[in-house]
């Protein structure tokens, strides 16, 4: 198993709805220990990767292989902890409640706490998660993902509507995390985030237009600031 | 107030509905589904409930009223003896039988009375008043003929009787039902809700079962079904006085089954709908039919043939009547036809927890 040297390995993975094809011939490495990030435009097609990680997504063509195995496996499925896009909470439950929930779902009776310390909920733990603000509501769907200590974590847009000092400080811990052994996907589109991933992805249409650490991705486009890179190497991938 | 402004909601609810061909489709097309099957059942020509005519008068009276009854278009009425109306009564073939004593004709004419004995069934009273009602046209069209005599029948009940009320009949078949719909109501749109506020994704992204997600729904809203069965069963008995001849507990185990049923329908109908505004139209589908075709309130014996077939095709149909069998005829397990209402009952158990699971297992693959 320790052998393994990546967490998550998408292999020319196809995915039609309809006549739209949201994965065309997707293919990445993630390293085990490394914060991955993949960046792209509204419906690139990054929401429809990682759920075909999980399966809910049943790949139309090529192969994903998680911690090792085939996807989906329940067994792998144990060690990965998902966070949605959008929150997905049970409203009626306090914020306590639903971490431990998801926790107990994934095999977990501990790591609430830590958790919830984790986003800096401790403090409203016992506040139902309807009375919760909206960037509240962000960090607790977090949680959720994070209690049973997963070894694969993807979080897709994790810190959309976090405050800007609490996000520096979840991303503190996401590198920390990572350090200690834990393979991090992260959605985003914010830069200066994906400046803080071991390795980044470019993905459009379906497609992984370039992959590589930040310095690498800027000396392949040229340029000095990384947005400039996304907006060139995009160009060239749309052509 | 604007009228454009207005105009806007308007439009809007309009435009809403253009895309959701499913509402569409309810609103426009059940109440004619409703209504049509309302219609076929009242006036589709349905059978009139059997009756049996035992004549043991030696006079000429009895002979003249059996056959007004045997032309009777109210009931079917058939001669017989004494000994096979009665089986007949309590097989549940005849719904009940007219018997004209040895003295009848002569009591017609010494005392001026006309008293045959009317046995009745009674588990249902609108057949019951059929009954009565054939028996006393029968005598009405003989009345011109015996000029001043008195009509008095003497009834009697092999079940319920004279001090039944409407609600003794009704009580015990809606007990099971109101448990039944609430049950599925509440299921149906926690699960919907389940699916809307994005937390199904998250446990199919987990290492759960989907037997494990059906058993878990089902143990924790049969947990609170059981607890709305017993507060249901205890206010009908205790409070409103519902007649009650049979065992409390068989009561209870068959409302339970209804309990888990409806569960287990509740989780499967919601696969077939997107929205929880989608899973509330079920309701009235799932609920008006049943209780049209259950025999709560029309004997399904009196239904028009066809009919008779989807009555006892619906699990609903055995489900009311077991409750009948056990409060009303005071049945125990022994009986076949309350074994055949528990075997229905539990067969539609099984059947739709199977569904539920199975259903859950292919919206995910
Ligand atoms: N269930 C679905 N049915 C039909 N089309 C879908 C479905 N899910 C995704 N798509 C389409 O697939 C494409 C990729 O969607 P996806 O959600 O993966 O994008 P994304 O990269 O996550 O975008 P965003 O940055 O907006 O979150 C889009 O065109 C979207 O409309
Ligand atoms: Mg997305």
């Amino acid at each position: 198993m320790a052998a393994q040297p990546y967490a998550v390995e998408v292999d020319g993975v196809v995915k039609r709805f309809g006549s739209l094809r949201a994965l065309d011939g997707a293919t990445l490495r993630i390293r085990r220990g490394e914060v991955y990030g993949l960046l792209g435009p509204n419906g690139a097609g990054k929401t429809t990767l990682i759920r075909a990680l999980v399966g809910l997504v049943i790949p139309d063509g090529g192969t994903v292989t998680v911690l090792g195995r085939r996807a989906p496996n329940l067994d792998v499925l144990a060690r990965v902890g998902y966070m949605t896009q959008q929150a997905a909470l049970y409203p009626d439950l306090s914020a306590e409640e639903n971490v431990a929930f998801f926790a107990a779902i994934n095999g977990a009776h501990e790591g609430v706490r830590e958790a919830l310390e984790f986003v800096e909920l401790w403090d409203r733990r016992g506040s139902v998660v309807s009375s919760l603000s909206g960037g509240m509501r962000t960090r607790c769907s977090l949680a959720c993902a994070l209690a049973h200590k997963p070894d694969l974590l993807l979080l897709d847009e994790p810190t959309v509507g976090v405050d800007p000092l609490l996000r520096v400080q979840l991303w503190n811990r996401f590198q920390r995390m990572a350090h200690d052994g834990t393979s991090i996907l992260v959605s985003s589109h914010v830069m200066d985030e994906a400046e803080r991933c071991d390795r980044l992805g470019l993905i459009r249409f379906g497609r992984l237009l370039a992959e590589g650490t930040v310095a690498e991705l800027k000396g392949q486009a040229g340029v000095d600031r990384l947005e400039d890179a996304f907006l060139k190497l995009a160009e060239a991938g749309g052509k | 107030m604007s009228g454009r402004r207005v105009a806007a909601i308007t439009r809007r609810i309009l435009q809403q509905f253009r895309r959701d061909r499913r509402t569409l489709g309810l609103l426009f097309g059940a109440p004619l589904i409703i209504l049509g099957l309302l219609g076929y059942l009242l006036r589709g020509g349905g059978a009139v409930p059997a009756m049996g005519v035992v004549n043991l008068d030696d006079g000429p009276l009895g002979a003249a009223i059996a056959s007004q009854l045997e032309q009777s278009k109210t009931a079917s009425a058939s001669g017989m003896s004494r000994a096979a109306a009665e089986a007949k009564l309590r097989s549940g073939e005849l719904a009940g039988y007219v018997l004209l004593p040895s003295d009848f004709s002569s009591r017609a004419q010494q005392s001026r009375v006309i008293s045959p004995e009317v046995h009745l069934e009674g588990s249902q009273p609108g057949l019951s008043q059929t009954i009565l009602q054939a028996v006393s046209e029968s005598f009405a069209a003989l009345a011109g003929q015996a000029g001043g005599v008195r009509f008095a029948p003497q009834v009697t009940f092999l079940y319920g009787g004279q001090t039944f009320d409407t609600l003794d009949y009704f009580g015990a078949a809606f007990i099971g039902l109101v448990v039944f719909f609430l049950v599925f109501v509440i299921t149906i749109v926690a699960f919907l809700r389940e699916r809307g506020q994005g937390t199904l994704e998250r446990l199919m992204a987990s290492p759960l079962r989907r037997g494990e997600i059906v058993l878990g729904y089902m143990l924790g809203f049969t947990v609170l079904a059981l607890v709305q069965a017993v507060e249901v069963l205890a206010f009908c008995l205790l409070v409103l006085h519902v007649h009650n001849a049979g065992n409390v507990g068989l009561i209870f185990v068959l409302e339970a089954l209804m309990a888990i049923a409806a569960v287990n329908l509740g989780i499967f109908l919601s696969m077939f709908a997107r929205t929880e505004f989608q899973a509330v139209q079920f309701i009235p589908l799932v609920i008006l039919p049943q209780v049209l075709l259950s025999g709560i309130i029309f004997p399904i014996s009196t239904e028009p043939g066809p009919l008779t077939v989807l009555s006892r095709v619906l699990p609903l149909t055995y489900a009311v009547e077991g409750m009948r069998n056990i409060m009303i005829k005071g049945a125990d397990i022994s009986w076949p036809s309350l074994q055949l209402d528990f075997g229905v009952v539990l067969g539609f158990c099984l059947l739709v927890i199977l569904a539920s699971a199975a259903t859950l297992r292919r919206r995910i693959a």
